[in-house]
This record gives C-alpha cells, sequence and structure tokens, in this order.
C-alpha cells in the first residue's frame, strides 16, 4: 500500500515551505542552488533563502589559487543575480579572496536589499577596505569582519539596530571606534581583537557581552550598567607598560566600577596586572551581587598588588560559584623575599564566607606562599566546597612532595571538599 | 495499613493523563507530562481544556499519523525529563533519527503540525543530510521526485557549478541521449503508422530539394565527420541531423520534422546517404571553395548544436501534434494553417545572421509533414 506504486509519492516536495526553509539553512549553500535541478517544485525554490553563507565548500577546490578565486567569484555573482527577495544574513569567509572588487559590488547589493547579519572573513595579505555602502544599511543587526580597513564617513550616524560587532584584526581609527560603539545604542555585544593600541572610552548602555583582546592603551568601561559577561585578554608592549607606569588612576574602578550585574568575568595574559595598575581602591564601594563566575589566568602571585586584585574581586562576590585561577610561570623564581603573609588577615574581613563556592581550579602552580595562602583561605572559608583542583605548573619537580604536604594540613570548612592534585 | 496502601497508590493517581485523538479516529492515553512538551497540545489543555476524557479528546492535524504520534511521544518523553546532559540528549537524537527517509519526511511534517520546533529542527538537519553531496538523480530517487524538468531547463549553464565547458558539452550529450531513449520508447509505439507517412513525405522532399539546390553546401568532409559521430553516439540523433541538414541534397532535412518519430529512417537514410551524395559532391564544388563551405558548416554546425535542445522540443511538440492532425483529418488545409504558426514561432528561434535558406527549408519541413 505504501512502496510500490507505478508512481511512488514524493516524500519531500509536499512539505510547508517553512521546512523546506530550514532544510535549506543546513545545506551548503551549493547543494541548495543545485536543488533548482530535482524537478519543478523546486525550480528556484532556494532563490528565496534569506541566509546565504559562502565558505570554501561553495566550490571545486584545486591548486590554481586564481582559478579558485574567479569560480567563487563567479558562483557567488551568479546567486546573488538569480536570488530573488530579502536577504537578512550574508557570511563570505574564504581565504581564497581578499582584496577583491567584487566584493564591493556584493556590498552594494545587499544594501539595497535589507541585510541584518553580514560576516565578512577575508583571507590573509591585502585587507579589504569595507566601502562606503556598508555604511547605509539601516537594518544591519550584526557585522562581523575580519581583515578588513574599516573607515566610517565622517557623516555616519551609526547603525541604529545593531546589536551584535565583532571586529577581528581591523584597522580602525581609535576614534571611530568609540563613536561607533556610541552611536550604535541597541548594541549588546562587543568583540574587538587584535586592534592594536586601542584607547577606549565604552559607551554602550545596552552593552551585555564585552570580548577584548589585542593591545589595549586604556580601557575604560564609561557606561556598560547591563554588562553580564566580560572577557578580556591584555597584551602588554614595552610603551604600554611604561604608559602604565605614569597612569595614576585607579584601573580596577575604571574597569570594574560600573558593572554591579556582572555574571562572569575572564582575564587572560595581563588582564590581572592591568587591573592592579593605579591607586589601591582600598574597600570596593560596589557588591558584585550576581558575579558567579571568575576565572583569572597568569596572575603573579608575587605581585602584591595582583594579588590584592584577586582578593578584592573574590571578597566582593557573595554568590561567587566557580573559580579558576592560574599562575604566572614569573613565579617560577622563588626567591627569598620576605612574604607579607599577613596581608591575608589584613585584607580580608574575618567572617569572609565563601558560601556559593563550589569549584576551584589552580593551575601552573608553582607553590610561591601567596598561591598556598590563597589555597588555604579558600578552603578555610567555603562550606560547600565540592572539588579543589590543582595543578602544579610543569617545571615543577622537587617542590611538588613540599606543596603536597603543606596541602594536607590545610583545615577544610566543607566536609564534602575533594582536593585533586592533578599529575601531568 | 490502609495509609500505606494510600501511600503506594498515590503516585500512579497523580499521573494525570490526556486523551488524544489521531485523524484515523483511534483514541490514545498520554502521560500528560510527556504530550504537554509539544506546543500544540499544550496550547490545546491550557487554552481549551481540551483532552481531559474521552468525549473532549485533543484530536491532532492529518498530518499525525498513531505511528508518527508513538514516535514524538518517545522524543518528548525522553527530552521533557529536566536531568539529562546535553551528551546525551544528542546521543538520544542521533539514534532517535536512524530511519528510512520516508518516515523521516513524515516524521517532519507530524513535528510541524504540533509545533514541536527541536524535533523539526532535528529532522530538516537529518533530511539536509541525506540530500547533501549528492547528485541531481540520487536525490530523485531517495525522495522519489518527478523528472520533469525539460531538457532545456536541466542544461542552463547558471546551474553548473564548475562552470568547465567540457563538463557542461558532456551533460549536453547526456541530456541528448535520454531524449533518445525516450524517443525511441515513442517512436516503437507508432512506428507502423509512420512509414508509410514518411516514404510520401520523403519523395516529396527529394524532388523539392533536388530543384532547391542552390546552397552548395555538399562538405564531403562533413560526411566523414557525420559517420564518425554516428560511431561515436549512435543515439545522438541531432547531431546527425544537423549534418544531415547541411548537406544541400539533404535527404536527412526532410527527417527534420519527422525526426522525433522515426530514428529507424534517419538511420536508412544516413547509411545511404554516402553513395547518394558521392556523385554530387565531387563534380561540382572545387576543392578551395569546399575547404571554405566544409568549415562554415562546422562553425553552422556547433551553433545550431548550441540552440539544438530549444529547437528540439520545439520539434517534438510539433511533431506529436502533427502526427495527431495528421490521423484526424484528411485534407491538408488544417495542416498548412498548423504548419505556418509553427513556423512563426520557430523563426523566433533564428539569429539574425543565420543563412536566409534555412527559412525555406523550415517551411517546407512544415508542409512536407
Amino acid at each position: 500500500m505504501k512502496m510500490g506504486d507505478v508512481a511512488a509519492l514524493d516524500l519531500i516536495s509536499d512539505l510547508p515551505q517553512s521546512i523546506i526553509e530550514i532544510i535549506f539553512t543546513y545545506l551548503p549553500i551549493r547543494d541548495a542552488v543545485r536543488t533548482s535541478m530535482l524537478s519543478t517544485k523546486w525550480r528556484y525554490r532556494w532563490a528565496t533563502l534569506t541566509e546565504l553563507v559562502f565558505d570554501g565548500t561553495c566550490v571545486t577546490l584545486c591548486n590554481d589559487r586564481a582559478l579558485v578565486e574567479k569560480s567563487i567569484v563567479n558562483f557567488i555573482t551568479r546567486t546573488l543575480f538569480l536570488h530573488q527577495g530579502p536577504i537578512h544574513k550574508f557570511q563570505l569567509s574564504t581565504t581564497y579572496l581578499q582584496c577583491c572588487p567584487d566584493i564591493d559590488q556584493w556590498l552594494l547589493f545587499l544594501s539595497r536589499n535589507d541585510i541584518k547579519e553580514l560576516i565578512l572573513e577575508l583571507g590573509e595579505g591585502e585587507w579589504f577596505r569595507v566601502p562606503s555602502c556598508l555604511f547605509n544599511c539601516k537594518k544591519l543587526t550584526r557585522l562581523e569582519l575580519h581583515r578588513c580597513e574599516f573607515d566610517p564617513p565622517p557623516n555616519f550616524k551609526g547603525f541604529s539596530s545593531l546589536r551584535s560587532l565583532n571586529l577581528h584584526q581591523v584597522l580602525v581609527a581609535p576614534e571611530a571606534i568609540e563613536s561607533l560603539i556610541s552611536s550604535c545604542p541597541a548594541l549588546e555585544s562587543l568583540s574587538l581583537t587584535y586592534s592594536d593600541s586601542l584607547d577606549l572610552n565604552i559607551n554602550a548602555p545596552n552593552l551585555k557581552y564585552l570580548y577584548l583582546e589585542g593591545e589595549f592603551k586604556d580601557v575604560c568601561l564609561e557606561n556598560t550598567p547591563l554588562l553580564v559577561e566580560i572577557s578580556v585578554a591584555m597584551y602588554m608592549t614595552d610603551d604600554i607598560a611604561e604608559h602604565f607606569e605614569q597612569s595614576s588612576s585607579c584601573n580596577f574602578i575604571k574597569f570594574l566600577g560600573g558593572v554591579p550585574l556582572l555574571n562572569k568575568l575572564v582575564g587572560y595574559i595581563y588582564f590581572t596586572k592591568y587591573l592592579s595598575i593605579g591607586a589601591d581602591p582600598g574597600r570596593l564601594p560596589i557588591t558584585y551581587s550576581q558575579l558567579k563566575i571568575i576565572e583569572l589566568h597568569q596572575v603573579s602571585f608575587e605581585d602584591m598588588k595582583e594579588i590584592m586584585v584577586v582578593i578584592r574581586l573574590i571578597t566582593n562576590s557573595p554568590i561567587l560559584t566557580e573559580l579558576k585561577v592560574s599562575g604566572s610561570s614569573n613565579s617560577l623564581a622563588a626567591t627569598e623575599e620576605e612574604y607579607d603573609l599577613d596581608l591575608w588577615e589584613k585584607e580580608c574581613p574575618s567572617d569572609c564566607s565563601f558560601n556559593h563556592l563550589k569549584f576551584v581550579k589552580m593551575t601552573d602552580i608553582a607553590g610561591v606562599p601567596h598561591e598556598m595562602e590563597l589555597i588555604k583561605f579558600l578552603l578555610k572559608n567555603s562550606p560547600v566546597l565540592e572539588t579543589m583542583s590543582i595543578t602544579p605548573c610543569v617545571f615543577l619537580k622537587d617542590r611538588k612532595l613540599s606543596m603536597l604536604i603543606e596541602l594536607v594540613r590545610f583545615r577544610r570548612a566543607s566536609d564534602q571538599a575533594e582536593i585533586v592534585f592533578v599529575q601531568n | 495499613m490502609s495509609e500505606l496502601n494510600m501511600a503506594v497508590i498515590k503516585p500512579e493517581m497523580m499521573k494525570s493523563y490526556i486523551w488524544i485523538e489521531t485523524a484515523d479516529g483511534s483514541l490514545q492515553q498520554v502521560e500528560q507530562e510527556v504530550a504537554m512538551f509539544c506546543p500544540l497540545i499544550c496550547h490545546e489543555v491550557i487554552q481549551k481544556g481540551m483532552g481531559s476524557s474521552k468525549n473532549h479528546a485533543i484530536s491532532l492535524p492529518q498530518r499525525v499519523n498513531p505511528a508518527m504520534l508513538s514516535l514524538m511521544l518517545d522524543y518528548c518523553r525522553f527530552h521533557q525529563v529536566p536531568g539529562h546532559s546535553n551528551k546525551e540528549r544528542k546521543s538520544f537524537d542521533e539514534k532517535f533519527i536512524r530511519m528510512d527517509t520516508k518516515r523521516l519526511c513524515e516524521l517532519t511534517s507530524a513535528a510541524d503540525s504540533l509545533q514541536l520546533k527541536p524535533l523539526v529542527d532535528l529532522t530538516s538537519r537529518a533530511l539536509a543530510r541525506i540530500i547533501e553531496g549528492k547528485t541531481p538523480e540520487e536525490i530523485r530517487e531517495i525522495f522519489h521526485l518527478p523528472d520533469d524538468l525539460t531538457e532545456e531547463e536541466k542544461l542552463e549553464p547558471l546551474k553548473n557549478i564548475t562552470d568547465d565547458p567540457r563538463i557542461r558539452l558532456l551533460n549536453r550529450l547526456y541530456a541528448k541521449k535520454r531524449k533518445e531513449l525516450k524517443e525511441r520508447e515513442r517512436i516503437k509505439n507508432v512506428e507502423a503508422e509512420e512509414e508509410r507517412v514518411d516514404d510520401r513525405s520523403v519523395d516529396d522532399l527529394l524532388s523539392f530539394i533536388n530543384g532547391e539546390d542552390s546552397k552548395g553546401i555538399k562538405p564531403s568532409k562533413n560526411k566523414k565527420k557525420n559517420r564518425r559521430k554516428k560511431d561515436q553516439q549512435k543515439n545522438t540523433s541531432p547531431s546527425e541531423v544537423i549534418e544531415i541538414n547541411e548537406q544541400s541534397n539533404g535527404l536527412k532535412v526532410s527527417d527534420l520534422g519527422e525526426t522525433s518519430e522515426k530514428q529507424d529512417v534517419t538511420d536508412e537514410m544516413f547509411a545511404s546517404k554516402p553513395e547518394f551524395d558521392d556523385g554530387d559532391v565531387d563534380d561540382e564544388i572545387d576543392p578551395a571553395l569546399k575547404e571554405k563551405i566544409d568549415r562554415e558548416v562546422e562553425d553552422f554546425a556547433r551553433r545550431l548544436n548550441s540552440d539544438w535542445p530549444e529547437r528540439m522540443q520545439e520539434i517534438l511538440s510539433f511533431g506529436q501534434d502533427m502526427k495527431v492532425q495528421h490521423h484526424s483529418s484528411n485534407g491538408n488545409g488544417t495542416i498548412k494553417k498548423y504548419s505556418d504558426n509553427q513556423i512563426r514561432s520557430r523563426n523566433n528561434y533564428y539569429p539574425s545572421n543565420w543563412p536566409y535558406g534555412w527559412n525555406n527549408f523550415d517551411r517546407m519541413l512544415m508542409q512536407s509533414v
């Protein structure tokens, strides 16, 4: 009854158009375009797709780079030409294309077609200079550029609907970025990577997610009250370090002073150092009442100021649940300095208790006194701790045993706490 | 003791069931929390208060048959439990969608009608995985799609992703082959009645053509080419016919109109051509002119080739109609009228730089059939 009919029923063509569109979004664009050849019902059915994603799989690859580039350009141009209706998402991610005049034309076409999401990920080599028609895309909600030159015209008023901005290795003037950010009131997610030596004042009242990576001279979160997640990887060059020496403002407050809703904070490389620069904030004026996850990597436990940053953060986060700290390899040089271990008693409130802290992970631990103090402090004051995982630094050979001996002595507030010493 | 019993029984009684009716009329009870995972059922229960009893069973849309319903309930039963990790859910999903294509399509349709979006996404992704990377023929076979595009549409160069002219040519040849096979089938069905018609028209044409022998296009080279081509692609009659056309002794020209029906006759004609032509060719044209003409004709052939699929369509559809017409009416009047219309439309295909003589041939063809 079901199978074996002479005219076997078409299984798929009569599914609702909404489902066919979902299927198309899961198909690479090349296969989607080829469905035009299946039958009359499928003819140009793909042409109303609102999401077009072009990457290296569009064309058959071969060793001749110029040929591949030509065929990609050909394919995209033809697809756009055959396409009907609005295009909401356009993604071009291929290393075969670099600076190419056709891209300008495509962007012009898209700017006339209500483009909402634009992702351009081009190859190394000459960076593509974004044409001015991009700034006419009024409905843009998401913009992602890799390896481009970005230069807004002077009368540019911003993208009023832009919610997500991601600039990776983009050549842009610092003032341009600042004004772009402040002229996009709906901005919720901002990611700036490898845009060098930026001096940023971020004014984004709706910003929720901030991701920064690169060399920054100065970052000030001027107006970001709704920020929920921050992730910063801060690199440092000598001039920036010098600049820091001379700065007098308190970086900690400048950066973390206005983010009461912060939920997750992640810092890499020199972030903790950056926060430590400037005047000591003393008892912090704000409490991070939503902060659940803190990850600070490459913390130098020989720098008192950095340790203070860590202490201040964790003691001002009442619902902290997860903590990850990794030491800096600079700590290897175990000097005979006097360690001011009283610091811990002085700065931490005696009734400090991490009532929600469940997971702690310490990596690259060299056994430096302050590291051990931190572990001791956490163990003593975390009544619901479940796991404390410690991974010693790879270069550490002879001190492992003494570290372990010390660890074993520490008092634990939580009877469920497991100390996991990770062997490499 | 009775309290103990109560304590044991209570959990069972706490579970509430919803009555569901599928399109075929069969009723079943489903655990409430499982069924409520489907937005449509949820809506019916909450907004309309349905499903509490047999009489007020929630009737499901037509696309949901009992088999699909039970599959979907399995899905809901697993996923509505909050305790599963993402990994567990993923592996369940992977196993869940392992089914034949027909059921997958039905399931997609059913999930969509119940607005169960996660399942729609899952099945759509599975269908996309099936389609991905396959040739159109394979896809058509899997999903039982009708192969109802015209050759012309299939050959549209824009669909040729690799843009390689050789592949384009190959596609065209395959298309022609397919067409030929189809036509051979059709011919076999009506062969008997056609022969008589053919002979008559051929004779007429022959006499006409011999008098019309003005172009002087008698390439002997082409003959050889034809023979070679014939050996290579025995089924590709259009190329044969084109070469044939170029012969001003166009025996084969007459076959243009009938090609659709009589491949056999064409072949016969072709076979007899060498003897027929040799005499004419050697006598009348000097070698230099012959070569020039050969080249012209080759160009011609190529041009014709590129337009051939459309013309074939026309010819075939026309030819079929003509056949019917011929049988039904005895007089020539109706046929002539037909041919005029046909010529007008067919003339649209002619590029302006074609030699004017072609128009005459066509008209002649139409009249003869």
